[in-house]
């Protein structure tokens, strides 16, 4: 990895981060609840997967060392993404652009970073069970804001809430079903993999 | 190098650990057993059971038996999958340790906490409990089904991994190209590979589905303003429910892929229509569930239909070439019966004959009378205690067994088959009269079906007692044995 691929990646991230926060853009995201879930959030997490994706190299050895197989740096990202899940929270960053700021700073450093840092250290299978919780729960969540009574936040409005429940669960299938299709069709084996077909495992028996 | 050699290091042998699994199985199954026959009892009037605690054993009883049902069909498949596939045996037990950790809340939920709402906890009766329990004691139980899945989910994945590092797709694994023609037959993947693949893509999917009304049910137990809809989550219930007891079958007929050939001295044949059984049937146990819901009014009509029409359809594919298969594998083989071989062909009859009235009851017309009578139990106690069970007590006593014998346990096989002919037909008999299930109190025109159905299910449970027993008198040469070949 070289300097230049660092820097574009330093300027991708900076930049999507700069646009986010233009204040026209931001508002518009944050003008419908769905859109502010669905968009704002996972763009602001993207931005710091970018900044991961740079800086991967230089990373700390003690950090490397510390997170064992990924684990720390997810639970770090599930407590963050879960703090922002609040509907309160969401308020908040409406009414006061002081947490919006809290928000647009969290996400990409405390949810993105750690993603994009963690996620290679962690197991295929350890990937695999966060996919397997977080589809469900997203469904679920989508779930719940449909089967709210009530407005969940003060600043939208119910039909607002229920668009977002059913866009969660519109994105929860969405990745079911291609998580779904992307294990059933399988995909290229690498090099040495590729001869181990169907006939491999009466060898191996 | 095997595979097998490949897995995941632990400090517990694999075998050790199948032979645990089979423990727990043992002696929790025993233990439902005495549940279940404790409900004969009070409903017999030989015993005095108050109603509320009927509820509480019910549900201990069917929860207990599917997770017991779960727990050892996966110790059959996971003994007979790693041969091809490397897995891991730290998840096999980790599994092991989440389902006794949710069978501790669940077995608190019903026993301390007097939770008896039925092992389907239908949405939203866990939170109307007419003070009979708390909304603690059902988060209690709900949270021990949630722990298991956990476990569940670990281990399927677990073995998706495995697969799919041998085979690149799970479509390859359940041989979708053998089963259209696509590929050499040759070249198909073996028995317990493509069992194993369809157990898991449906019981991933029927975990994530439980998983998330799971959640649901738990906010609606604290925050009753919550008011989920309650067709919806039966719906989700009961595909989670309708897969995972499924499931338990499809692993459990590992068994007889594996163990017949070893008794018979024949391989078993795999071709386009054993392939294409399977792929036919992961779409239909993914797809039947509504066949649960023909009493509910308020479900579209297709749904209905379509879940008529399926359940017509839905076992047969893999059921009619096992057992096309096993006649073929042991007619004339020259096989010299042993219990182990009789367990797990009996596994294959129950199998076939309980889903004869599981056919009748899944047709509207029929089912509108007799789904709440105990025809239901009659057709679900053949195939699961004379089918499913059958198969993993098989595979128990082939694993004890290498050097044979067969007195107590032949006197075993007998008690258990003989007492769970009794005991399933008391069931169906009693069904055909319309006489309700789930009630706690039976009239006296009742009784002679509940008495006939005590008998037999003392009879079944002294059987299996031997049968158990034998098993863990021979475990512990087992740990260190081969599998007979």
């Amino acid at each position: 990895m070289n300097t230049r691929f660092m820097s574009s990646r330093l300027v991708a991230a900076t930049g999507l981060w700069a646009i986010l926060w233009f204040a026209p853009l931001r508002l518009a995201l944050e003008r419908d609840m769905a859109v502010h879930m669905i968009v704002q959030l996972p763009l602001l997490a993207c931005v710091g997967y970018l900044l991961a994706v740079a800086l991967r190299r230089h990373e700390p050895h003690w950090i490397a060392q510390g997170d064992w197989l990924g684990i720390p740096g997810l639970l770090l990202v599930i407590f963050a993404t879960s703090f922002w899940m609040l509907p309160r929270m969401l308020d908040a960053a409406l009414a006061d652009p002081l947490i919006d700021l809290v928000k647009f700073l969290s996400l990409p450093l405390l949810v993105g970073l750690p993603l994009g840092l963690s996620w290679r250290r962690m197991p295929l299978l350890g990937r695999a069970f966060v996919w397997a919780n977080f589809i469900p729960k997203l469904g679920a969540i989508g779930g719940l804001y449909l089967a709210a009574p009530t407005r969940l936040c003060a600043y939208y409005r119910l039909d607002q809430q229920a668009v977002a429940g059913w866009a969660l669960i519109a994105v929860a299938v969405a990745l079911g079903a291609t998580w779904f299709v992307v294990v059933f069709v399988g995909w290229p084996a690498a090099d040495g993999e590729a001869a181990q077909t169907c006939r491999a495992p009466q060898e191996a028996a | 190098m095997t595979m097998a050699a490949t897995a995941t290091r632990s400090a517990i042998s694999p075998r050790a650990a199948v032979l645990a699994y089979l423990a727990v199985s043992g002696i929790v199954l025993l233990l439902m057993m005495l549940l279940g026959l404790t409900m004969r009892l009070a409903q017999a009037q030989w015993i005095n059971v108050q109603p509320d605690f009927f509820y509480v054993v019910m549900t201990m009883h069917g929860a207990g038996m599917v997770g017991i049902a779960g727990l050892s069909g996966a110790a059959v498949m996971w003994h007979f999958v790693r041969r091809h596939v490397p897995v891991s045996t730290a998840i096999f037990l980790t599994n092991l340790v989440f389902f006794l950790i949710g069978a501790v809340l669940i077995l608190g939920a019903g026993f301390i906490g007097g939770f008896g709402a039925g092992w389907t906890f239908l949405f939203p009766l866990p939170a109307h409990s007419g003070s009979l329990w708390s909304p603690n004691a059902a988060a209690s139980y709900l949270v021990g089904l949630m722990v298991i899945g956990v476990g569940f989910l670990l281990l399927h994945l677990d073995i998706a991994r495995g697969i799919l590092s041998v085979y690149g797709g799970l479509g390859a694994a359940l041989g979708v190209k053998q089963a259209f023609g696509l590929a050499p037959e040759k070249d198909g993947p073996p028995p317990a590979v493509t069992a194993s693949t369809m157990v898991l893509i449906v019981n991933i999917l029927g975990i994530l589905f439980g998983a998330a009304v799971l959640v649901v049910s738990l906010v609606n137990l604290y925050v009753p303003s919550f008011t989920f809809s309650a067709l919806v989550a039966k719906n989700m219930i009961y595909f989670f429910g309708h897969v995972f007891i499924n499931a338990t079958i499809y692993m459990a007929v590992i068994a007889v892929y594996e163990i017949l050939p070893v008794y018979t001295h024949r391989k078993w044949k795999t071709n386009w229509a054993f392939y294409l059984a399977w792929v036919l049937s992961t779409v239909f146990v993914l797809t039947v569930y509504t066949h649960h819901l023909l009493m509910d009014f308020a479900m579209p009509t297709w749904a209905l239909v379509a879940g008529q029409l399926i359940s017509w359809l839905s076992g047969l594919p893999v059921l009619l070439v096992t057992a096309f298969g096993t006649l073929t594998i042991v007619y004339r083989s020259g096989l010299k019966w042993n219990p182990a071989a009789a367990l797990v062909f009996l596994g294959v009859a129950g199998w076939s004959i309980g889903v004869i009235p599981a056919i009748a009851d899944g047709t509207i017309a029929v089912n509108s009378v007799m789904h709440n009578t105990q025809w239901v139990p009659g057709h679900f106690h053949t195939y699961l205690l004379l089918g499913m069970i059958a198969m993993v007590i098989g595979f128990m006593t082939y694993l004890t067994n290498p050097q044979p014998r067969y007195g107590f346990a032949w006197l075993g096989f007998w008690l258990y088959l003989g007492g769970g002919i009794i005991f399933v037909l008391a069931f169906l008999l009693a069904g055909s009269e319309s006489v309700p299930r789930r009630y706690a109190v039976h009239v006296a025109k009742w009784l002679p079906y509940d008495r006939m159905g005590s008998v037999g299910a003392a009879l079944a449970i002294t059987g299996v007692l031997i049968l158990v027993a034998r098993f863990f008198a021979g475990m512990r040469a087992a740990a260190y044995a081969e599998d007979p070949t």
